[in-house]
């Protein structure tokens, strides 16, 4: 039994069937029964895709590529959810088109579509992610076997819950837009294709959030300060850090993600209930406390949501970002105005996809360079700084490097764009052997950043 | 059918009977009023009819509904909804006061809602009382607040037993004139239970019992 590959197995078979359990107690709930069949024919679709694509491997279907849909996925679930509550409350957004979620025909298409859409990617993800482990393992029928004997237990467990328990009630604490935001907590926590390594998306998420928080509080500060302000260029950029350290942008991000719960959570206790019509006071009076109390009973899955995730986000989230690897840079000189650095010696591989940092000295000032592997199998050869930070350089994290100034997340892939937070690319020529860079080329751009002319742009 | 329709009720305690095989039908919107001696079974009926007790055997139709066969909780909504009950004694919470002792009853049935308790006070003479506690108020105004929670969850069925049992002469008529005139503007029904022959005089129908059954059905000999 291969561990790793059954947890992943049983965590695939349990969203599975806590999507499962949660769409047929709603149904059930609305006398809608039979619209679960579209699901049970969008997994078993899946399941035949899953095998073909076993047999008939894509080039499409990358990590990258899968990661992806499911981000989007879980961006796509989220803002429904929201467009679906403000529909729910009385803003009808799109119009006429209200009277399609009356056409059970078009509920069995999308109910089919989303499944396969939903667990598609998710499908897909642990398959190539099983393939690199049978690989790891040298055991591809044993890896293959644990993780179904996973997706096996976990499906068996739901069946025994449903069995026994019977909990169609928590059909009740849901209507479509908490429908939407549950499927979209599920791709939060359930976790991306890479088994262990992300076992839920929240670092993910949260270096996205990051990001965009990064790039909306830098933005403030250029437009607040163009140009430079006399007073405050060089104090305020100087703390620009502290916004972009991993406590607060992690809050900050927190806080985005839950805009949307949150106004869940406000819709439920403190948006106006419609007047109902009704023929005495007392029973006015009973008809607005049921749907208060109704109101109330759907924010229930929405505060669990909100305290998962706040769970979540403090417990893995933030402390990942901040677990970087960070090497001693390496002592290089320059021959003749060229710096070579050697692809491969016994103590480093340029091409292990690892960050490597090298160091030089120009005047008794120490000038830090980083090269790292892209995905497409370049070398990429920066300065160890940024045009708008102070140059305290980088560390890595998986496929990002990240701005230990700003905790700015950098996907690898997007080394050698020049601007912004991303590392000022030098230009390197590469062979089998060398990568070799010019001397007056790093001195030149290094001058920028010393000054802090680099925030300018590096001319 | 009638709104209220009993049929061979039988209640027996260990040691006596209280209702030996009554039948009886009362029309929506009527006011039936049941006399008898002490331990003739009157309010043992009431209950019954408020599903307050149960019968041994028999059956109770409230708007065909036979609340003899209503579960614990079935029978908590039945109570809630369409009955409103008044006692000999008052029963009003002594720490809140006139306004919060009626909202009380509208939280156990939906929601408090302060104007509508007020309005409700307002009805039955008490709207200048509202914020005084039952110790503050005489025994005529305490009846007063208590038809107000009574009636504000709209019960169809007002319920009474000894409404004035601890009243004076004037204060029975203030509080008699006060259910004659609720009862003509809202149509709800009326059962009351007395022993006093002048409080009987009120209403459509006075039903005699005795030893616990109904030994007389008849109108009263004249009106309030």
């Amino acid at each position: 039994m291969i561990y790793e590959a059954f947890v992943v197995g049983f965590k695939e078979g349990f969203k599975v069937g806590l999507v499962w359990l949660v769409l047929y107690a709603y149904l059930n709930n609305n006398g809608k029964n039979h619209l679960i069949r579209p699901f049970y024919l969008g997994i078993t679709s899946i399941a035949i895709l899953s095998l073909l694509s076993i047999s008939f491997p894509s080039a499409c279907i990358t990590k990258e590529n899968l990661g992806n849909i499911i981000a989007a996925s879980f961006a796509v679930l989220l803002i429904s959810s929201g467009f679906a509550l403000f529909h729910a409350s009385g803003v009808r957004l799109f119009g006429s088109l209200s009277g399609i979620w009356i056409n059970e025909k078009v509920i069995q298409v999308i109910i089919f579509i989303g499944t396969l859409l939903f667990f598609f990617s998710d499908s897909m993800g642990t398959l190539v992610f099983l393939q690199d482990l049978s690989l790891m393992k040298e055991a591809l029928l044993g890896t293959f076997v644990s993780s179904a004997s996973g997706l096996i237990a976990a499906l068996v467990f739901f069946l025994v819950v449903f069995d026994r328990l019977r909990p169609l009630w928590i059909g009740s604490f849901f209507n479509v837009p908490q429908l939407l935001l549950f499927l979209a907590m599920v791709k939060l926590l359930g976790g991306g294709i890479k088994g262990f390594a992300e076992l839920s998306l929240i670092p993910a998420v949260q270096r996205g959030f990051m990001k965009f928080a990064h790039d909306l509080i830098h933005q403030m500060f250029v437009l607040l300060m163009i140009p430079d302000h006399m007073l405050l260029r060089t104090t305020l950029w100087n703390f620009i850090g502290f916004f972009f350290g991993p406590k607060f942008s992690s809050i900050v991000s927190l806080l985005i993600l839950l805009v949307l719960p949150m106004m869940f959570i406000r819709h439920s206790f403190f948006n106006p209930l419609p007047a109902p019509e009704a023929a005495n006071p007392a029973y006015k009076r009973k008809i607005v406390a049921l749907l208060m109390s109704d109101r109330r009973k759907k924010a229930l899955p929405i505060i669990v949501f909100i305290i998962l995730i706040v769970f979540a986000w403090f417990s893995q989230g933030g402390e990942s970002v901040t677990q970087l690897y960070n090497p001693k840079p390496k002592p290089v000189i320059a021959d003749k105005g060229i710096i070579m650095i050697p692809v491969k010696d016994p103590t480093m591989d340029l091409m292990d996809g690892r960050l490597h940092k090298f160091s030089l000295t120009e005047q008794g000032e120490e000038i830090r360079l980083i090269i790292i592997r892209k995905p497409d199998n370049t070398i990429s050869v920066c300065l160890d700084a940024c045009e708008i930070c102070a140059p305290e350089g980088y560390g890595q994290q998986g496929d990002h490097v990240i701005c230990i100034f700003c905790n700015t997340p950098i996907p690898v892939r997007t080394m050698g764009e020049p601007g912004g937070c991303n590392p000022i690319p030098l230009t390197a020529a590469t062979d089998e052997q060398f990568v070799k860079i010019e001397l007056d080329e790093i001195l030149r751009k290094w001058q920028f950043v010393k000054t802090g002319k680099s925030k300018e742009g590096i001319k | 059918m009638s709104f209220i329709q009993l049929t061979d009720v039988i209640k027996e305690y260990k040691t006596a009977h209280a209702l030996r095989g009554v039948s009886m039908s009362v029309e929506k919107g009527e006011w039936v009023n049941i006399m008898g001696p002490s331990g003739s079974g009157k309010s043992t009926l009431l209950n019954i009819i408020g599903g307050l007790d149960s019968p041994n055997s028999g059956e109770v139709l409230i708007d065909s509904l036979d609340i003899t066969r209503l579960g614990e909780d079935e029978m908590a909504v039945f109570r809630r909804e369409k009955t409103g009950f008044i006692f000999q004694q008052s029963h009003l919470v002594p720490y809140l006061n006139a306004a919060e002792n009626v909202m009380l009853a509208q939280y156990f049935h939906s929601m408090a809602d302060s104007k509508e308790a007020a309005e409700a006070l307002s009805r039955v003479g008490m709207g200048h009382r509202l914020t005084h506690k039952p110790s503050q108020l005489s025994g005529g105004e305490q009846q007063r607040v208590c038809i107000a929670r009574a009636l504000i969850n709209n019960p169809g069925i007002l319920l009474a037993d000894e409404p004035t049992g601890n009243l004076d002469r004037e204060n029975t008529k203030v509080i008699l004139e006060l259910l004659s005139k609720l009862h003509t503007e809202e149509h709800f029904t009326i059962i009351l239970v007395t022993h006093d022959p002048f409080v009987a005089r009120w209403g459509q129908r006075v039903l005699t019992m005795e030893d616990g059954a109904i030994i007389k059905d008849e109108s009263p000999t004249a009106g309030g």
